[in-house]
């Protein structure tokens, strides 16, 4: 069996690779990192996604071979402390939060594109937040913490 | 009534484990030992099981063990009525069979695809998905109903034995198919249809709904350190789902013991039991703790849905709009089950006329049985589907009339103590009827003038193409609160008071299930608010029935209503307790609705309620009349809550029922052919994005105070679904002059529609 070394949050993981297998099967099934959710079976809902090298991925469809070499990021990761990172702040301060299963694949996504594009345009957001299903908010307040997401980090670059 | 707490929108308690991934949902516990089960479903509609070879599947290695029906001590479960076996197939035990209901007859027939043969649990999930495939089933294929006017013909395979009735459920019927039956009887219908000046009739097609909540059902069995079997899951009504679970395994109550963690969504849809009784029976057996996840098929295909119906409606109205008489049809596909339709149905009956006073009522309304994934409970429990009747003749009758709908509205509402069909007037003055009509017609561009209210032009705006067409239109709902037909509603709190010379903690205890709404911290405020305690002070107990009693269920809007005036009771006496010098200073309470009665069987008269819910919605609509798609620049939802005490949450609430609204009457079409779901994934069952929603919503908030409220409060969260799909319809209709009397309004509809009328 071959294995796969990736560092994960910021900490080094080794791991075995099985035919088939996910990165969100290994996150939730061998390291028990379970803020990673699975809303459905075919990569639609968003809920899974993670940050690789940067970028928002469903961990759903990712292949664990991939994840080798990677610097990978979970929703464990984000807050610093008692810290929140500034989505995660703005979600909770827009009233994002309902059941919250939709909410950590929202944060990594969100996470991951005000990293590379703090002044990512409206259309930009729009495209990302499209990935995800939320089926409690109906939107209006995650789309109002993306706005206050942007602002709060825009103010501090 | 507000208050330092009640009133203010307070951040939830669970926001920050939720937004940083530590909340731990029912999929999301690992115990030390921990297996894993699969199931087997039958994935065919209607079929007897004449034997389960499970030898192949006990001998892979890591197979722990294969239940079947002849594990299930009672093999029968279901919230109203026990008609469902757990795992169908022949009886264990045939002495024990006889003695469920029914005599045990017919728990070898899968009766739709959901139904569940065999439970494998294993050292891994995908050894236990392995050995699900090595199981063999002989099954003797049975001819499929998958439409419930099918069900009715005489020559209709019966689905169901006879089961004898229960005197707390009259309405279960179990005539032939048909599961339930309801009716009203009112004035002489077809006394009045001949005054008439303006008769209205039509078929409509109300379509099933499917949840999605996003968290697939889940949870994880073991046996406590007290001997009790224990399952960790979501649900609505723990005590409920304890009850079920205790039935199955031949338990005394206590003997089990339903945990629920943060749950990921529910709508009604977590009503029914779902992984509960395998996971206790299997851990029961084993002594280990074994874990169960559906997939999102797994879940589509195994929970109940929204009721499709199919409806006949006929109203009439005198010349200047006095409503004179309402006739309406209606027929439900139940499914496989009863699961809670009986209830559901009761609802849509009292639904379907609308809040309007109408001298003559005729009304059947039937639950009927086929080979489709059973119709349950689903936000506003048959009120969405009687309300998209009654408003579509409201409307159709306006149009008729060449009257403007909101004066139509205006003119037959009920008003103090005019009578509900049902022969009694709404329990409080219902001002919330007309408050929420006007305010949601206002935000969408309704105007008062010299000749009354009127609705806005809808012209093209500069820069439409020629095909965009612009209308508006709205639609008027009440539903009822809390549980109906003379059940005493009944929910449970205590609170301790923890400290010395001063009040240090105060600790609530309540059943009440998370699926998101926010109910624990709507508790939380309302704990503080009750004691004159800073929130800080006040924590809430986990949701177990090992700590608690029950608080009811999480559904019909109650929860808000019940436990909060549960709470006032607890607190005044804790608070007593307290300067009796009590310490801790712990104090129960019960509270009791005020009663309500079962409606007569024959003429649906009594007062099955003690609350009611009132809401409009109102919305603009532009149609691309050459693709079919629809946009909505503004809908506007109004809705009366007594006292909104978390108006964060609140609007959450409104924001979030509206759009599943919005997705039930456009983009979420639920297909079935012969008993087989078409749409089992999320990318063939279309649930509203973000590019979906309209541009703006407004959501407004009208405070009339409920009389037993808490802090005046009514329930709220069904309400805002409730009249969309009608509303829709209206300004579907006001843009392009045609009435689309079935849903979902999905591009191919609407285009249908069009090529149909040039
Ligand atoms: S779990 Fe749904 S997209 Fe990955
Ligand atoms: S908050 Fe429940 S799915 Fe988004």
């Amino acid at each position: 069996m071959e294995s796969v070394t990736f560092t994960l949050n910021g900490v080094p993981r080794t791991v075995a690779v099985e035919p088939g297998l996910m990165l969100l099967d290994v996150l939730r099934d061998v390291l028990h990192l379970t803020g990673t959710k699975r809303g459905c079976d075919n990569g639609t809902c968003g809920a899974c996604t993670v940050v690789v090298n940067g970028k928002a991925v469903k961990s759903c469809t990712f292949p664990l071979a991939k994840a080798d070499g990677a610097e990978i990021t979970t929703i464990e990761g984000l807050a610093q402390g008692e810290h929140l990172h500034p989505v995660q702040q703005a979600l909770v301060d827009a009233g994002a939060i309902q059941c919250g299963f939709c909410t950590p694949g929202i944060v990594m996504d969100l996470y991951a594109l005000f990293e590379t594009q703090p002044d990512a345009p409206q259309q930009k957001i729009d495209n990302v937040l499209n990935r995800h299903l939320c089926r409690c908010t109906g939107y209006e307040t995650i789309a109002e913490a993306a706005h206050l997401a942007q602002e709060r980090i825009k103010e501090t670059k | 009534m507000e208050g330092k707490y009640v009133g203010q929108a307070v951040t939830r308690i669970d926001a920050r484990s939720k937004v940083t991934g530590q909340a731990l949902y029912p999929g999301d516990f690992v115990m030390e030992g921990m297996l894993y089960m699969k199931l087997l479903f039958a994935g065919r509609p209607h079929a007897r099981v004449l034997r389960v070879d499970t030898e192949k599947a006990e001998s892979l290695p890591g197979v722990v063990a294969v239940f079947t029906s002849r594990d299930v001590p009672f093999n029968e479960y279901g919230l109203q009525y026990p008609d469902q076996p757990v795992l169908v197939g022949p009886p264990g035990d045939p002495e024990a069979a006889r003695q469920l209901v029914g005599g045990g007859i017919g728990r070898d027939e899968v009766r739709f695809v959901g139904d569940q043969i065999a439970a494998v649990v294993a050292e891994s999930e995908e050894i236990a998905a392995q050995a699900v495939d090595l199981i063999a089933v002989e099954y003797e294929d049975l001819p499929v109903l998958s439409d419930p006017r099918d069900s009715l013909k005489p020559d209709a395979p019966q689905l169901h034995p006879k089961y004898p009735g229960v005197s707390y459920h009259p309405e279960l019927v179990f005539e032939g198919n048909i599961a339930s039956r309801h009716r009203i009887r009112r004035g002489d219908v077809d006394a009045a249809f001949a005054q008439a000046a303006v008769v209205v009739e039509s078929e409509y097609e109300i379509p099933g709904q499917e949840h999605i909540f996003l968290q697939p059902e889940a949870g994880v069995g073991y046996v406590d350190d007290e001997g009790r079997v224990t399952v960790i899951t979501s649900g609505q009504w723990a005590h409920e789902d304890r009850h079920q679970v205790a039935h199955a395994l031949g338990l005394e109550e206590e003997q089990v013991r339903i945990i629920y963690p943060a749950i990921g969504g529910a709508f009604g849809g977590k009503e029914d039991l779902s992984v509960h009784i395998v996971l206790a029976l299997a851990a029961w057996k084993l002594h280990r703790p074994v874990k169960l996840v559906w997939s999102r098929t797994e879940s589509i295909i195994g929970h109940h849905k929204r009721h499709h119906v199919f409806a006949r409606a006929r109203w009439a109205a005198a010349a200047d709009g006095t409503l004179l008489a309402a006739e309406n049809y209606v027929i439900a596909d139940a499914g496989g089950y009863v699961y809670t339709t009986n209830k559901v149905m009761g609802n849509l009956l009292l639904t379907c006329n609308g809040p309007y006073k109408i001298p003559n009522v005729k009304t059947d309304v039937l639950g009927v049985y086929t080979n489709n994934i059973p119709g349950g409970a689903f936000r506003g429990f048959g009120a969405p589907q009687g309300n998209f009747i009654a408003e579509a003749q409201m409307n159709k009758l306006a149009e008729a009339l060449g009257m403007d709908p909101v004066e139509l509205r205006l003119l037959n509402v009920v008003q103090g103590d005019d009578p509900m069909p049902w022969g009694k007037p709404l329990p409080d003055d219902a001002r919330g009827l007309v408050d929420t009509l006007i305010a949601a017609a206002k935000a969408v561009g309704w105007q008062q003038t010299e000749q009354g209210w009127q609705a806005p032009a809808c012209a093209p705006r500069p820069g439409d193409p020629p095909t965009l067409k612009r209308g508006v239109g709205l639609a008027l709902g009440v539903k009822n609160v809390g549980f109906s037909f003379g059940y005493q509603e009944n929910a449970w709190a205590a609170i301790e008071l923890r400290g010395g010379r001063e009040i240090e903690a105060a600790v609530v205890y309540a059943a009440s299930s998370d699926v998101g709404q926010g109910t624990r911290t709507v508790i939380r405020q309302m704990a503080a608010e009750a004691l004159n305690l800073p929130l800080e002070l006040v924590t809430l107990e986990p949701t177990d029935t090992g700590i608690t009693e029950s608080s009811g269920s999480c559904s019909a809007s109650r929860m808000t209503f019940m436990i909060g005036n549960a709470i006032k009771g607890a607190a005044e006496a804790a608070l007593q307790k307290w300067a009796d010098e009590d310490r801790p200073a712990r104090a129960e309470y019960t509270y009791l609705a005020p009663k309500t009665t079962p409606i007569d069987r024959e003429t649906g008269y009594g007062d099955p309620n003690f609350s009611y819910g009132y809401v409009t919605v109102a919305t603009q609509i532009a149609v691309d009349t050459l693709t079919g798609q629809l946009y909505f620049p503004k809908m506007a939802c109004a809705n009366d809550v007594g006292q909104a005490i978390n108006p964060r949450l609140l609007t959450g609430q409104i924001e979030g029922g509206v759009i599943q609204g919005l997705g039930w009457a456009t983009t979420e079409h639920f297909i079935e052919k012969d008993g087989y779901p078409l749409t089992k994934t999320l990318s063939t069952y279309l649930v509203p994005t973000i590019v979906d929603i309209p541009d703006e919503l407004e959501a407004i908030v009208i405070e009339n105070p409920e009389p037993h409220g808490p802090w005046g409060a009514r329930g709220m969260g069904e309400m805002p679904l409730i009249p969309v799909a009608a509303a829709v319809q209206a300004a579907l209709h006001h843009a392009v002059g045609l009435w689309y009397d079935a849903f979902p309004f999905t591009t191919e509809r609407v285009l249908r529609g069009l090529k149909l009328k040039e």
